[in-house]
């Protein structure tokens, strides 16, 4: 299967629906990576934003059914993706898992291009993020590292830009006490 | 001293300002919150390439269960969402309310209740046909419902991706049906069970209940 190809996602659930499994490869490979980077900012590691992927894309298969608007296959991912990532956040609060250990693999790898500082805030600023609540940081996430704009995260999430810029604002202000804290 | 952020180094920090817009005093805490942004790392993020592998072999092996399957065909007519329910008071009051209009503009006696009313209270159900039939010219369903004619009820192409589909006003109960792609070939509906129709063909089953459609 080719992301490259040409049918449209509207046509490929059609086609999913109408006893064509094989075809759905083409909607995995098409959106695989795209959010990729939303989840690991979200969950804080490449593995953990992979398993988040995978269980979205089969529960999104699973309810194939349900998608009442196959020309907007995209944004009803994301939404199973951004609930499996919210879900997964509850279940750490209620295990107690502390989130620098989920911070151990963010997407920081080791580069040999960057200097040790700059890698060293790097670092403190991912743990920070980690403890802002979910809302705050799927916010920041989204708006400083996916680039989008407060109206297209409302578009997305379904909140207003107000009760998004107010999320935003309170995580500028905690990052800026957590970063203190920890430098 | 405080942490929080001025509210313009904020605006700053959205994008809706420039350091240059920043008031002079507050050049260096907006630089200083520049600096925590600029450290962020925004690399792409890539997933291994067994996930496709991974996602694809659990689909197929949900596919093949009866529950997904049953569940597709439950579930899909209900994106149409256009049951016709004419409960038989609004029937009788249609009627009435017509000839207690026709009576006072025409200042004749009631007008008797039209015959179709009465068969409007047969109760409907709107059933979607879908099936992908790539390189066909043209796909028509038949069965009981619309006494097996074969060109009543044609399906029509959604998109270029060979998927086809209707959406039909079937009675409630118990029908059979196949698809007839180009005029000749008759295909059962996959998403559906099947029996021999004793002729060498195979029809598919659905119940249509006031519930909605469903396979047996």
């Amino acid at each position: 299967m080719d992301s490259r190809d040409a049918t449209t996602d509207a046509e490929i659930v059609q086609a999913v629906l109408g006893g064509d499994v094989e075809r759905y490869a083409v909607l995995v490979e098409r959106y695989r990576d795209r959010y990729a980077r939303y989840a690991a900012g979200m969950l804080g590691s490449r593995d953990a934003a992979e398993d988040a992927v995978q269980d979205a894309l089969v529960r999104a298969f699973d309810r194939l059914a349900d998608c009442r608007e196959p020309a907007r296959f995209a944004g009803w991912l994301f939404l199973i993706l951004r609930n499996r990532c919210f879900a997964e956040r509850r279940q750490r609060q209620r295990e107690g898992v502390l989130p620098e250990e989920a911070a151990d693999s963010v997407a920081a790898p080791e580069r040999s291009d960057r200097a040790v500082e700059e890698r060293e805030r790097t670092r403190v600023l991912e743990r920070a993020l980690l403890r802002l609540t979910a809302e705050q940081r799927e916010v920041f996430v989204l708006k400083h590292v996916e680039g989008l704009s407060y109206e297209e995260i409302a578009q997305r999430t379904g909140a207003t830009v107000p009760s998004l810029k107010m999320r935003m604002h309170r995580a500028y202000d905690q990052l800026r006490e957590l970063m203190k804290e920890q430098v | 001293m405080t942490k929080t952020y001025h509210p313009e180094v904020k605006r700053l920090l959205d994008g809706e300002l420039t350091l240059a817009e920043l008031a002079p005093e507050l050049r260096a805490e907006g630089e200083e919150a520049l600096r925590l942004m600029r450290v962020l790392d925004r690399a792409p993020v890539t997933l291994s390439a067994e996930l496709d592998h991974r996602v694809m072999a659990t689909v197929r092996q949900r596919a093949r269960s009866p529950a997904w399957r049953v569940w597709r065909w439950l579930s899909a007519p209900r994106e149409v969402e256009l049951r016709l329910r004419v409960p038989r008071w609004t029937v009788w009051g249609g009627a009435l309310a017509a000839a207690a209009a026709l009576a006072l503009l025409l200042t004749r006696s009631p007008a008797p209740v039209p015959s179709d009313a009465v068969a409007a209270q047969r109760e409907v159900v709107f059933v979607r046909f879908v099936l992908y039939a790539p390189g066909a010219k043209r796909v028509t369903v038949a069965g009981t419902f619309n006494q097996w004619d074969q060109n009543a009820a044609p399906l029509v192409p959604a998109g270029t991706g060979g998927v086809w589909t209707t959406t039909l006003a079937v009675p409630t109960g118990q029908h059979q049906y196949a698809f007839v792609v180009d005029g000749r070939r008759w295909v059962a509906d996959p998403a559906a069970p099947a029996v021999d129709d004793g002729f060498g063909r195979r029809n598919s089953i659905i119940a249509v209940t006031t519930q909605g459609a469903r396979t047996l």
